[in-house]
Parts: C-alpha cells; structure tokens; sequence
C-alpha cells in the first residue's frame, strides 16, 4: 500500500467516525426532545400510509412489544416521520387489548364521557378509516350510506359493535374498541352513534 | 342330702364369682378399646379441624387478596421489564406455495418461498433488519439469499440512515411491492424481477425519510450510494445479456453508483414518485461506460379502488474497445389496477406490462387478469391467468394459469 493511499483512506476512516459521533448525539438529541405519540392522529397515520402498499393489518394482529419494532420498521419503508410512527404506535398499543381497556374504562368512565359533540368524536376518532364522507374509504370498511347496510342494525347492536370492536363479514381489518380510542364513555358512544345515524343513515345528508 | 345340696350352692357361687371377675375383666378391656377409639376420634377430629382452619383460612378473602396481589406483582415486575428493556425483537416474514398450468408445458406445484424477516430494534434510535428467502429450484435443492440487511440509524424525525444490503428504492416495486403477501398478482410484472429493467438491491449507505407540510401534503425520499451494478455477458461473450443489480460486496470497476427517488402526496390517496440513478460500469480490464436508470411511478386509491404504476428504463452505453461493444437498453412499465368487493373477501385484480430489451427473446408484453380471495388481510389465495406476447418458441410467448396461497406474519 503506498503512503497516498494510507493517508486518504485514514482520512476516510476518520471522517467515518466523525459522522458517526455526530449523528448518534443528533439521534440522542431528537430522541429526547420528541414529542409522545398521539393515538388520534396516529388513527388517522395508521388509515393512509399503511394501505399505500399493503392490506391494512388490525392492532390486535400483534402484541405492544411486537408492535415497536414493526412500526419503526414502516416507518423506514414508508418514509413517515418519527412523529407520525409515534402516534401509530401509541394507536396500535391502544387499541390491541380491547377487552381489558373496555373493563377498565368502564371503571373509570363510569358511563360518562369527555362532553363532546358526537361530530367531534366522530372526527377525531372515526374519521379516518370511515371518511368524511361516511363511505370508507379504505378497502373493508363499510359504507355507511349504503341504504341496506351496517346502519340498518338496531341501536343497541351498533352500540356493542363501537363498544367493543366488530369485524364485518368479510372484511380483512377489524375496528378497535372504541375505535382505538379507550377514553371514550359511554355517553361518547351514544352521541357519536347519533350524529353518524343523523349524518349518514335514512334521512341524513 | 344336705351336705351334697350345701357344696352345690358352694360351687355354683364359686362360679358365679368367677364369671363375674371374667366380665369384670371383659368390659374393662372394652372400656379401654373405646377409650382408645376416643381418643383416635380426638385425634382425627383435632387434624380435620386444624385443616379446616387451614382450608377456611386459604379461602379467606384477605388471603386471595393477598394471593392475587402477589401474582399482580409478578406480572406488573415481567410487564415492567417488557417496557423498559431497550431492545425489541420481533420475527415477521412472508411464505407462499403456488401452481402453475403454462400452455404446452406440464403443470406443476412450486412458486414454494420462506422469506424470514428479523426486525431486532435498540431504544428509539437504531433498527437492524434483515430479510432472508428460502426458495425450491426445479430441481429440488432449496436456495437461499440474504434478501436485504441493514443497520439504520434514525438520527432524526425526518432521516434515517441505512448501512448494509437494502432493496433498490428506485421505484415501489422492488423495494415495497414484491413480497406474496403484499403484490395482488402471483407473478411479478415482467423486467421487474431478478435481470430485468428495475434494480433489485444494493451495498452500500441510503439516507431516506420523510416530511409533512402543514397541509395534508407528505414528502419521502430516498438517495444511496453503493458499489453499484455489474454487467453479464451472453453465453457467446459478445453482447451484454443483463445487468447484475442483486446487490454485490465488491466493486470491481472501482465506480460508485448514486441513486435515489423523490415522491410526493399532495392527498393521502395518491403517490407520485421519480427515480434515478447514475453509474460507470465496465467488463473485467476494460474501459468504464456509462450506466443509468430513469423511473416513475404513481399509486391511487378511491373508495374500494386502487391503482398503481410504474415506468422504469435501465441503459448501459456502448465501449467500442469492449468484446461487447454495444449499448444495451431494458425499458419497462405496468399498471395494474384492483377492486376489493365491499364487505366481503374478494378482490379482482387487471394489470398489463411491456417489457422492452435489446433483446428479442427477453422482451414480453402481458395482460393478467386475476381474482383473490382474502381469508384475512394476511393470508389471501391468488388465481390469476397471463396472456403473453413475446418471440415465438420462448416461455415468454406462452400464456399460462397461476394460482397462489400467501401468508405475511
């Protein structure tokens, strides 16, 4: 190896490490000054990246652990931000273990909700699979205009179905509980199933 | 008379006397058996009670208080040690069988693959992962190929940077598309597979990432440099045949390749991307000649509706002092187009694809048409059938019948 060589790749190898240094303390720096994930916004993350290249995969189909490095991986493969992949995860963590968190809300909640407005709920919690529209616009998910369909289920079925998550025959994904979103009570429930029913249903828009 | 009368009496008393001492002694035996049989009955009596206790005690509310409160304890301290370990670990991958029935050809079971995914991930900042396949060739001996791994480093929000073997980002086919799972056709659209128009993989570093504005609209990108393509002769040794893009450890005409891709969402339901890359390449102790990749590709999706597309031109420039001298070009395009069926488990599947080469017999043009079946978003079964238009006499002009079953985990 001649002393040209030596010298450039020496200075190659140095500056390798140098980058290296930097962006581990830029990885360390980010990492402490991100924001936590927002289940909401992670609904909403979760609806429009994964179904680009893939069959939307249903939170339950995977553990909170197992879930971690699987977001991260998307993350790098679909190029979401650190802060959309947080708010997908917390999503995703919520919403896998509707049982437990249903008895658990239910304890806490004791029936009563945030006091808001069932377009609001709707919006921030149902929206993003079921659309603004309410025709879903992601592959499975039922078209709530549909004059025949989902919303000509009585009350009370559609009640249990939002309260503890439902799989339509058919359909590749299943809703969450509560649409992945465990802080709702259940006044939250019956005033977003009457705006959806007022909205979408006979005699809405 | 009176005497015999007198010792009669005396030996009768006698007797009774002594069968009175014998009945004396009969039931003081007796008297003591049951006194033993007493105190047994005592003693039982004092265990069963003593267990009683135990039992009522072990029933207690307070004790199965205390008894879940320690179970709780054990798994609150193992779901502690879940949440706070610093690395995760998790094994996902992709498997799928399949048959197929090509005109003038026997049918056959095979399309057999087990791509094992390792995603092992350290804090928030580090993710190692790794593909691998296990394929059956024809003649039965398995093959197996490290598909991609890597160490990236997620140093921002919006940058993540990739050292290793990483699937080619020109494009979606090759780098998000192609698992069974994922791609709603069995077959991958011709020039998109191994030797054809679209890069398959590459060594070396990638930065990619993405943005959001404050709008609905996204960004990502993609930019890598690597050791770069190799060329492969034809068996004659006088014409390029193809270009070697799996991804190799070596760079043997000392050339780099850059490359990357840009896209952007300007809604959620519609992808528009560009690719590119640059190289010199050069057959063993000749001259360098140009290298490069041109590509384009878009996704959309309405209701129940989802289309997608891709462009993709690959070109290695002439050498006049090269024992393959000429330049050689592989251009290649589909669309396809599906619908999922609402609420129920079936999807129809159009696609068509133009596969252009320099030359003829790698050269195909195909309509596929196509129905699955999904037993979950996971696990679906393909059956789709190719019309094929390529020279007569090769596989490529044969039309034929595919069907598969795939299972992503």
């Amino acid at each position: 190896m001649n002393y040209l060589k030596l010298i450039t790749f020496s200075l190659k190898a140095v500056g390798a490490l140098l980058a290296c240094a930097l962006l581990q303390t830029s990885a360390l720096a980010a990492n402490a000054s991100h924001q936590a994930g927002e289940a909401t916004a992670g609904a909403q993350a979760w609806a429009e990246v994964c179904g680009r290249c893939h069959n939307v995969r249903a939170p339950t189909d995977f553990t909170d652990a197992e879930w971690e490095p699987i977001v991260t991986h998307m993350r790098v493969r679909a190029g979401m931000t650190g802060q959309e992949s947080r708010d997908v995860l917390t999503f995703l963590q919520a919403a896998n273990s509707p049982n437990i968190q249903v008895a658990a809300v239910q304890k806490t909640s004791a029936g009563d909700g945030s006091g808001q407005t069932g377009k609001a709920i709707y919006e921030q919690t149902c929206q993003a699979c079921h659309g603004a529209d309410g025709r879903g616009p992601i592959p499975g998910v039922p078209d709530f205009t549909t004059p025949s369909g989902v919303l000509s289920k009585s009350e009370a079925v559609l009640l249990k179905n939002i309260r503890d998550g439902y799989q339509s025959p058919g359909a590749s994904m299943a809703m969450p509980a509560k649409g992945g979103n465990p802080s709702l009570g259940e006044s939250d429930l019956q005033r977003v199933l009457e705006y959806i029913q007022s909205r979408f249903g006979k005699g809405g828009e | 008379m009176g005497k015999l009368f007198f010792n009669a009496i005396a030996t009768l008393i006698i007797l009774a006397s002594g069968n009175m001492q014998a009945m004396a002694a009969s039931q003081e035996a007796q008297v003591k058996e049951l006194k033993s049989k007493v105190e047994s009955l005592e003693a039982e009596l004092g265990e069963m009670k003593a267990r009683l206790d135990q039992l009522l005690q072990a029933d207690s509310p307070e004790s199965k208080v205390a008894e879940l409160e320690d179970r709780l304890n054990d798994v609150e301290i193992q779901q502690q040690e879940w949440e706070s370990s610093d690395s995760s670990v998790h094994l996902a991958g992709y498997a799928a069988a399949g048959y197929t029935n090509r005109e003038n050809e026997v049918d056959s079971f095979g399309g057999l693959n087990f791509n094992p995914i390792f995603h092992y991930q350290y804090k928030d900042f580090l993710l190692f992962e790794s593909e691998l396949e296990f394929e059956i060739a024809e003649d039965g001996e398995t093959e197996v190929a490290l598909e991609y791994a890597s160490i990236d480093l997620l140093f921002s929000d919006y940058a993540t940077l990739l050292a290793g073997k990483f699937q080619s980002p020109l494009g979606q086919f090759r780098q998000n598309i192609h698992p069974a799972w994922i791609n709603k056709f069995p077959s991958a659209p011709p020039g998109f597979g191994h030797d054809g128009a679209a890069p398959t993989a590459e060594v070396g570093l990638q930065l990619r990432g993405g943005f959001k504005t404050e709008g609905a609209t996204r960004f990502n990108y993609a930019a890598y440099v690597g050791n770069g393509p190799e060329l492969e002769l034809n068996p004659s040794g006088d014409e390029i045949e193809a270009v070697g893009t799996e991804g190799f450890t070596s760079n043997a005409d000392d050339n780099p390749a850059y490359g990357g891709r840009v896209a952007v969402l300007p809604i959620p339901s519609l992808e528009l991307g560009v690719s590119g890359a640059t190289s010199r390449v050069a057959l063993d102790g000749e001259r360098d000649r140009s290298y490069s990749v041109l590509g384009a590709d878009f996704w959309w999706q309405w209701m129940q509706y989802q289309m997608r597309g891709e462009y993709v031109r690959q070109e290695v420039g002439s050498e006049s002092l090269s024992v393959a001298p000429e330049g050689q070009e592989w251009e290649s395009w589909y669309v396809q187009g599906s619908y999922r069926l609402p609420s129920m488990p079936w999807e129809g599947v159009v696609r068509y694809s133009d596969f252009e080469s320099t030359h003829d017999d790698q050269s195909q043009e195909q309509w596929g048409v196509g129905v699955n079946y999904l037993f979950a978003s996971n696990v679906i079964w393909k059956l789709a059938y190719e019309f094929n238009d390529g020279l007569t006499g090769t596989s490529n002009d044969s039309d034929r019948f595919l069907t598969q079953i795939t299972y992503g985990f």
